[in-house]
């Protein structure tokens, strides 16, 4: 199933796969060098929504503030 | 031409190499990686430390540590390193015979030194205790913890821990803004660090709100640091608001955590080494050197100030300067002395209380002769907000880069010293003082 | 004496590396006109002087923030006889991005491949010939904190340093369409001498299309930027 939500609403402990990156180019940009390019799995470690989030991708740990995980569109596994 | 290339690139352009490089990445890291992330020790620490209520207390006690540590350790260092220099002074003055070189070399140089000097212990130890807590990882985390807190005020997740080192002292303070990528939540962290209460103005508080406050003494010096962080938070939004440069919302906050890891003796050693002889290589000459021109200043006219037994700093071109602002500080209830004390804290806060002690204000009845409780608040205030010490300045200039911005921060500090010690001579007065 | 540039991911164990190779002694100031700290040092390997220069830390080598534009403009313009890229092994996928960067820069990278221990320690088995062969760039393991690897590296730098004339750029294949891309911009770059004269006409095309807002001005001013417009509509 083709799901798109914003990786904000993601669960902790979900894994998904990037669909895109919606924002400005700047953001962009610096997520797709962190990773985050379409079809990269990403994994949830820890999500205090509204607060911080933390995921696993291409085996590294990052924290993303919230206005940035609900620009980061995934379709969850 | 370039806005054409771009247009017909189309917005696609810059990502799609990003793609195509971790597509090569992808085909070559099967051939030389074997095995997968297990579950590790760093997880489970995260589990903790991230925790959305354990976050927040943990971090505060970390902190709470680190701060004991520094200024626990390093208080009796420190009080050797100005005994001993306090007797090098003396062989001095009683060895030389030139009354002058003597004080020169006494007052001037041994003392200047001495007050550097002295800045050793704390200084290596914070950065000690903070080289710990970076490389075991364990700040990343701290700025995530508290970043949802920090977007709200106009700051970055990552002003925090330069706004909480501000509080031991604001230069280590100020150059851990490093961290902070984008440049203009970096200099506005920089800018509203000196509000933090460092330690060296503890002193004065105490020194004052001692003697003025009665039994408030304890809740007027609580309230100095509760005043730097609201002053701090609403300078930050003013300036977000009315500052073109800084205007917008702080960059998104995306953080890399790395691993947590033990950090070792060596490069933690390393690291506080590096950033400690940093900071002495620029604070110490600039402390330096102001020590010797204020010396100079509070030395000469020589026959004027030397014909008592005692010094007399009043005849000096110090208490010259002193009498001449004095005006400008009546309103706020200092008077000439009060000046004179500020002046000298230009130089580094701990200074204050050693002037008045050399200007006859030693003790807690003198001071009540100048300072009302209401006058006395005032000053503590005053102290608070304005002008960080030269050291700190020189700081400010290093990292900013820029003499714009390291003149705003010591005129705006001076402006709003000045204006919120008037507001409280002005409350204070309706009130009935 | 050779020039080395020390660069890499933020948290790979640069500084300490930096440390070991420099004895801590360094100098330290600001890049001119900039904000961001400069850290050079020196080091002796058998008689040869090094010089090292601490590149700022940094995810990749794009036009948009200083730290890249510094590093980028040093590579480019200083052109270091060796840069060590300094790959967190235990991190390795992430890390290989800036690689990537650096070579198409055709910088003359050797990748210390650091924190060697942690990877294994975690399970890892990095077949360390094997990503040299595929990269195309001698690859040393290095532990920092308890300096292993480190006279290796050195070894490896001075080597690297003797034979950077003698080298094979290798070039990374992004596919088919997009390599003739590059080389369609490619050619037409190498027509303006005065631009390869100090960028490398591959990377210069690859920036192109990656709408690199640096690079745009730089072209902007050659003869050449007319057919570069007039091809892009094709694609």
């Amino acid at each position: 199933m083709n799901l798109r939500i914003p990786l904000a609403f993601l669960p902790e402990n979900k894994q998904a796969t990037v669909v895109e990156v919606v924002g400005g180019r700047g953001l962009v940009r610096r997520l797709y060098e962190l990773g985050f390019t379409p079809r990269t799995k990403v994994r949830v470690v820890s999500s205090s929504s509204p607060g911080p989030v933390l995921v696993d991708i291409r085996g590294a740990r990052v924290a993303l503030g919230r206005g940035v995980t609900m620009k980061i569109i995934v379709n969850p596994e | 031409m370039s806005e054409k290339i771009k247009e017909l690139l189309g917005e696609e352009a810059e990502v799609l190499l990003a793609e195509k490089r971790y597509e090569v990445i992808s085909r070559i890291l099967p051939k030389v990686l074997k095995g997968k992330k297990p579950l590790t020790r760093s997880d489970l620490l995260d589990k903790a430390f991230l925790n959305k209520y354990l976050g927040i207390p943990v971090f505060l006690a970390l902190w709470w540590a680190l701060f004991r540590f520094t200024f626990d350790v390093s208080a009796p260092l420190s009080d050797l390193i100005d005994m001993v220099f306090g007797r090098l002074g003396e062989i001095a003055s009683i060895s030389i015979q030139n009354e002058q070189l003597a004080s020169f070399v006494a007052d001037g140089l041994i003392g200047g030194l001495g007050s550097v000097l002295v800045f050793i212990p704390p200084i290596f130890f914070l950065f000690f205790g903070l080289a710990i807590l970076e490389d075991s990882g364990y700040l990343a985390r701290a700025a995530f913890v508290v970043d949802r807190v920090m977007y709200k005020l106009g700051l970055h997740g990552k002003s925090f821990i330069p706004m909480l080192l501000g509080f031991g002292c604001n230069i280590p303070g100020i150059m851990a803004t490093r961290t902070i990528d984008k440049e203009e939540d970096r200099i506005l962290t920089i800018l509203v660090n000196p509000l933090m209460s460092c330690s060296a103005r503890l002193p004065v508080y105490v020194f004052i709100g001692g003697a003025v406050l009665g039994g408030y003494a304890a809740a007027g010096v609580y309230s100095m640091y509760i005043l730097g962080i609201v002053l701090a938070v609403l300078m930050a939004l003013l300036f977000r608001r009315i500052i073109p440069y800084f205007k917008g919302k702080p960059s998104a906050f995306i953080l890399e955590l790395p691993m947590y890891a033990m950090p070792t003796l060596r490069s933690t050693l390393a690291h506080m080494w590096e950033r400690g002889v940093l900071f002495l290589k620029k604070a110490g000459t600039i402390i330096l050197l102001a020590t010797v021109v204020i010396w100079a200043l509070s030395a000469y006219p020589w026959g004027a100030v030397h014909s008592g037994d005692e010094p007399l700093i009043e005849a000096s071109y110090v208490g010259f300067l002193g009498h001449a602002i004095e005006p400008i500080f009546r309103p706020l209830g200092f008077d000439w002395r009060a000046t004179v004390a500020l002046f000298f804290g230009f130089v580094a806060k701990e200074i204050v209380v050693d002037t008045f002690g050399v200007l006859g204000l030693g003790g807690a009845e003198e001071l009540q002769q100048v300072f009302n409780p209401v006058t006395g608040l005032a000053f503590m205030a005053f102290t608070l907000i304005y002008i960080p010490c030269l050291a700190t300045i020189g700081v400010i200039y290093r990292e900013t880069n820029s003499w714009k911005w390291t003149i705003f921060t010591v005129v705006y500090g001076v402006v709003l010293a000045y204006f919120v010690a008037f507001l409280i001579v002005g409350i204070g007065g309706m009130l009935g003082y | 004496m050779i020039k080395v540039a020390l660069i890499g991911n933020p948290n790979v164990g640069k500084s300490l590396i930096f440390n070991n190779l420099t004895g801590g002694k360094a100098h330290v100031g600001n890049w001119p006109g900039k904000t961001v700290e400069k850290k050079v040092g020196k080091c002796v390997y058998k008689g040869v002087e090094i010089e090292i220069v601490d590149l700022p830390g940094t995810y990749s080598l794009t036009a948009n923030s200083i730290d890249e534009l510094i590093a980028r403009d040093y590579i480019v313009k200083e052109k270091p006889d060796v840069v060590v890229d300094i790959v967190d092994a235990s991190n390795l996928e992430r890390n290989l991005y800036l690689t990537l960067q650096l070579l198409e820069l055709e910088a003359n990278v050797v990748i210390a491949l650091n924190k060697f221990d942690v990877a294994e320690d975690l399970g890892y088995e990095i077949n360390v010939s094997e990503l040299s062969k595929l990269l195309g760039v001698p690859v040393v393991p290095t532990v920092a904190t308890t300096q292993g690897g480190m006279e290796k590296l050195k070894e490896t730098v001075a080597r690297a340093a003797k034979e950077k004339s003698r080298r094979r750029i290798i070039e990374i294949s992004y596919g088919k369409k997009i390599d003739e891309l590059i080389a369609k911009i490619e050619r037409i770059l190498q027509k303006d001498e005065n631009l390869t004269k100090i960028y490398p006409a591959r990377w210069l095309a690859i920036k192109v299309l990656e709408a690199d807002d640096e690079v745009l001005k730089i072209i902007e001013k050659s003869p050449c930027v007319q057919e570069i417009v007039n091809l892009l509509p094709e694609m």
